[in-house]
């Protein structure tokens, strides 16, 4: 066998180095009352051996990037823009066919949901194998599969002999391992796992997430996290992308943005948000609702929400600039943002 | 003590597992297996646990939604007391019906599309035969006032299709208001709704209890939203409550292993927090005739056989001033 | 612990003072009364409905096809009023009328075109001195289309046009009482079943597997054997098997959906009966699709009626199924394209108005099932 079962990824990068880069993607649903922009210039870097977090309500176009990235999106969703380039080359333009080698080989996905889309008529294995066939570069015996997909199971922790048995058999926990299993399949260079762990409860999330952390590690992997929920992103990533209305509003360092935000919006999800430790605080409310994609609002998207807001937000749209530490915001008036997020008073 | 507005006592249901038509079943799924509890006037108790531990089966015996197999619902009812598993009495069901509501966790699903927003928030009276049709409309009105759906005229002939999620939330919060309850059943009432949402739809329910001195059963499986709006917590696992305390004693210093494995999982929005290793083994098993032991004693890592394998699965003891925990190995402290 | 005392009537609460917003906000009053609103309500949903409806052009086609028909109905008693009607009426009335076109025969040994030629036997009924090669005169039935009957005249004389135009009532009729029926006992049945479950609805569905295993056309055949089948209970009989059968199984399935939804939870926990809920709020969002199967239900009705007319087991004045029934018993029905007129008219309309319903519930399909329906 000339591939290893189990490899480290690098395909010949170190760990820091650039792996995707992401420039002014703009993707659009085309729907009979006009254009949804879903995603609207939206750039970021992904590095090796990174995990980065793209956060932000449903709605703000987290799922449309990801999906974007694989060119997975929607019949009706158009890339109008922008370029996606993996180690250096540009996925939008190449064909259909070609773009079929790169996802599951260089970029593979864990949709949402998916640990409660397994086909229940087929043993759990199977299912993997089909990927192994289609994806796999070269054709696998039936040892050489079983043994690969028993060597995936390992990884995620499954036991090897889990392979055989039908998708009902295993508990949600081990069904979404078993998907992880599956996207890890073809030695992606990247994984990008949207809401990895909405349908969990916390314990099985704890274990879920602690393991794709030691597989990111172990194979020097990069994962681009996608949830709404914040405090999982906080946990897990890097580097974290806040989203808003299909904008990229604030991008940083994880540390940089929990403990600091700049961004109005990044402040005011962070400070709605409860948490069980640290002192019992009054949470502040996000008035308001997300704007209709179809015709935002002039200026800044977040504009009609924004307690900050200025003339200038409500005509002119703010650039992501670098405010230092590779910490960019979109915001005219960041520094008026109060720094840390216990604002409000202590109950 | 003030008297307790809803109090359970040993509340039970055991769910057939039906083998033949022919055959009466021998084995049960018991999804609540003798709780107690105890909700104060204003009070609002939340329910925690992961799913299928039957915090949601609790909450829909407690409004009726489901059959009491075994054990006692006590409801106060301006001075008296009734206990709404053994409801017989066509009026006392009416009463009851105003005095316990309910708020669904999906505001999508919760609320018939056919029908408008005031057909909604109005069905308890209309059903109940409460008022006149202008009286209906004007308490509708004040409803949607004091849910903020302002003006209340332009949210009163609406489609739920033409609400978002969170003004749906709060229709429902109207209609389970509208009679007036002194107990409502909360389950899970902002698990569907966005992050900046969910604090506006909480917060409301918090200043509405306190106004209205109403009590909530508050059913989640969020540590963090459950310490936002509940004054005490009670943690289920597999049909038995663990422990109930104080939410910030719980949170701050839990005595179940069970409660403390729950509470180390849990994420928290601060990349430089540590949190403790989560101490727990296995996954969780069926409630099928539970063997006559701790129910947590297979994924319990201070487990001890002599003790926790031996004996039923120990009672709900107060260990310390108003904490109470099921635990043999749990020592008691001193007040 | 049961109350001993009756409770007190319950009131609706007085205003909740205090909060910020409500107290200066004033209690609105609604102009406008509640049907007034509810009729405004249900215009909008019909409007909006009518555009994804139309948005089928096959839909449209189905509804212009029955709007035809429908006009030909409403045209035929105005007709037999006006230019029809008075002394024309022994000519025009589709059951009773009679007019002989007198034409020209050749008289000829063996017939090759009936048209004109006419055997020597039949024309001796007429002239008892008849010849072969003469040209007699002979009242003609049935007749040709002309500028007196468009579409000609049937074997006994009468107007197929009026008979055509006539029979379109009766059809609608037929039409309307069978899926009226259908929806009703589909509806009522398939909610009740999937709402109490259990007996009830192992009962009702199995009642339903029965209907559902009886050949239809068989047994309206022994039925109308018996007795004489009048139109509406015809209608009646098939609303009560196609409500009972197939369409109670597939309305049941949609209703158990709607009856385990969380808004049904909600309506128990705001104190509604069992009625109340069924009729409130299960029924009303199993209805849509119970509206589509009364279009595939009109389909088969008229259908039915067109093969039981035929076998002269229906007691109905006059019908398409008739109309090609007398064709037939007269000899006409093999006779080929000559006599196109006593077979063509009755079978299209059958043809078109049942394809047409069928395109309507087709487009109704769209609008009632998102699924389907092109982004």
């Amino acid at each position: 066998m000339t591939t290893p079962l189990v490899e480290d990824s690098t395909g010949g990068l170190k760990t820091g180095d650039t792996l995707l880069e992401v420039d002014n993607l703009i993707m659009r649903y085309k729907t009979k009352q006009g254009y949804v922009s879903a995603v609207e210039d939206v750039s970021f870097v992904l590095h090796k051996g990174e995990a980065l977090g793209l956060v932000g309500e449903s709605g703000c176009g987290k799922t449309s990037v990801a999906l974007s990235l694989l060119r997975l999106q929607a019949d009706n969703g158009e890339i109008l823009g922008g370029e996606i380039r993996l180690g250096g080359k540009d996925l939008v333009p190449i064909s259909e066919d070609e773009m079929r080698r790169h996802r599951w080989n260089d970029v593979s996905m864990v949709f949402q949901g998916a640990m409660n889309s397994w086909n229940p008529v087929y043993r759990v294995g199977d299912q993997i194998k089909e990927a192994l066939d289609l994806h796999w570069p070269e054709r696998l015996n039936r040892a050489e599969t079983r043994q690969r997909i028993g060597d995936l199971f390992a990884l995620v922790g499954l036991d090897s002999d889990a392979q055989d048995r039908y998708p009902h058999e295993f508990s949600g926990g081990m069904r979404q391992r078993a998907v992880i299993a599956m996207a890890l399949s073809c030695n992606p260079q990247v994984i990008i796992a949207d809401e990895p762990t909405t349908a969990l409860d916390v314990i099985v999330q704890d274990q879920i997430l602690k393991e794709l952390k030691k597989i990111q590690a172990d194979l020097n992997m990069s994962i681009i996290y996608i949830s709404h929920d914040i405090a999982v992103i906080a946990e897990v990533t890097d580097r974290t992308g806040v989203m808003y209305a299909g904008k990229m509003v604030e991008f940083g360092d994880t540390g940089d943005i929990f403990s600091a935000p700049r961004h109005p919006y990044a402040w005011l999800l962070l400070s709605s948000t409860p948490s069980i430790v640290g002192p019992r605080r009054k949470l502040a409310p996000l008035e308001g609702e997300p704007p209709n994609l179809l015709d935002p609002p002039s200026g800044c998207r977040f504009n009609p929400r924004c307690p900050f807001a200025t003339d200038q937000c409500r005509v002119e749209e703010p650039p992501l600039r670098d405010i230092g530490d590779d910490h960019q915001v979109a915001c005219w008036n960041y520094e008026q943002v109060p720094v840390g997020i216990t604002s409000g008073s202590v109950v | 003590m003030t008297e307790a507005r809803v109090e359970v006592k040993d509340l039970e249901k055991r769910y057939p597992v039906q083998k033949s038509v022919f055959r009466s079943a021998k084995d049960f799924i018991h999804a609540v297996d003798g709780i107690n509890f105890r909700i104060d006037p204003g009070e609002s108790l939340g329910l925690v646990g992961e799913s299928g531990c039957g915090k949601t089966t609790t909450g829909r015996m407690l409004v009726k939604l489901l059959e009491v197999t075994g054990g006692e619902v006590l409801l106060q009812d301006s001075g008296e007391v009734i206990d709404i598993s053994h409801i017989t009495d066509k009026d006392d069901l009416k009463r009851f019906r105003s005095d316990v509501q309910m708020i669904f966790q999906d505001p999508f699903e919760s609320m018939n599309p056919r029908r408008t927003v005031y057909d909604t928030i109005a069905e308890p009276l209309t059903v109940q035969r409460i008022g006149t049709v202008p009286d209906r409309e004007a308490k509708v009105a004040e409803l949607l006032n004091l849910v903020g759906l302002t003006p209340a005229e332009s949210f009163m002939f609406r489609f739920p299709h033409e609400l978002s999620g969170g003004q749906r939330q709060r229709v429902a919060i109207a209609r389970a208001l509208i009679v007036d309850p002194t107990f409502v059943v909360a389950d899970e009432p902002t698990s569907m709704l966005d992050v900046s949402i969910r604090i506006s739809v909480m917060d409301l329910m918090l200043k509405l209890a306190d106004r209205l001195n109403v009590s909530y059963l508050y059913i989640t499986h969020d540590l963090a939203v459950a310490r936002y709006m509940c004054d005490r917590i009670a943690v289920m696992y597999l049909g038995k409550i663990v422990e109930l305390a104080d939410t910030e004693d719980l949170l701050g210093h839990p005595m179940h292993p069970y409660t403390r494995a729950l509470l180390s999982a849990v994420p928290v929005p601060d990349p430089s927090y540590q949190r403790p290793p989560v101490e727990i083994k296995g996954g969780i098993s069926k409630s099928i005739n539970p063997e006559p032991r701790c129910r947590f004693y297979d994924r319990c890592p201070i487990a001890r056989e002599d003790i926790c394998g031996v004996q039923d699965h120990p009672p709900l003891e107060e260990k310390a001033p108003n904490h109470w925990v099921a635990c043999y190995l749990v020592d008691k402290q001193p007040a | 612990m049961a109350l001993e005392q009756k409770p007190p009537d319950l009131e609706i609460g007085p205003p909740i003072t205090g909060l910020e917003g409500s107290d200066d906000e004033p209690i609105i009053a609604i102009t406008e009364p509640l049907w007034r609103i509810r009729l405004r309500l249900l215009w909008r949903s019909f409007k909006k409905n009518w555009g994804l409806f139309a948005e089928n052009r096959i839909g449209l086609v189905g509804l212009f096809v029955i709007a035809i028909f429908a006009v030909m109905a409403i045209a035929h008693p105005i007709l037999m009023a006006t230019a029809w009607g008075g002394d024309n009426r022994e000519i025009y009335d589709p059951v009773i009328g009679y007019d002989a076109v007198v034409k020209e025969f050749t008289v000829v040994e063996e017939v090759t075109d009936p048209l004109s030629e006419i055997e020597l036997i039949d024309a001796r009924f007429t002239n008892i001195n008849a010849q072969v090669g003469d040209v007699i005169e002979q009242p003609q039935q049935p007749a040709s289309p002309s500028s007196r009957h468009l579409l000609g005249t049937d074997p006994l004389g009468r107007d197929v046009l009026s008979q055509l135009m006539f029979s379109t009532r009766a059809a609608f009729f037929l039409g309307m009482v069978a899926a009226l029926v259908t929806v009703f006992i589909a509806t009522t049945v398939g909610s009740i079943a999937a709402f109490f479950r259990g007996f009830v609805d192992a009962f009702l569905m199995r009642v339903a597997d029965l209907i559902l295993l009886m050949p239809l056309i068989p047994i309206l055949i022994v039925i109308g054997g018996f007795w004489t089948i009048e139109l509406w209970q015809l209608g009646v009989i098939i609303g009560i098997l196609n409500g009972f059968g197939g369409v109670a199984i597939v309305l049941r399935s949609q209703a158990l959906a709607v009856s385990v939804k969380p808004f049904v939870d909600a309506a128990r926990v705001a104190g509604g009966s069992r009625w109340h809920l069924i009729f409130r709020h299960v029924i009303p969002n199993v209805l849509p699709l119970s509206f589509l199967y009364m279009m595939f239900g009109v389909t088969e009705a008229i259908s039915l009626e067109a093969i039981l007319s035929f076998f002269g087991l229906l007691n109905v004045e006059m019908s398409w199924g008739l109309m090609i029934s007398i064709a037939q018993a007269e000899g006409y029905l093999l006779r080929g394209l000559d006599v196109w007129w006593l077979l063509f008219p009755a079978g299209l309309a059958v043809t078109f108005l049942a394809a047409a319903f069928f395109l309507v519930g087709r487009a109704m399909d769209e609008v009632v099932n998102p699924r389907l329906r092109k982004r």
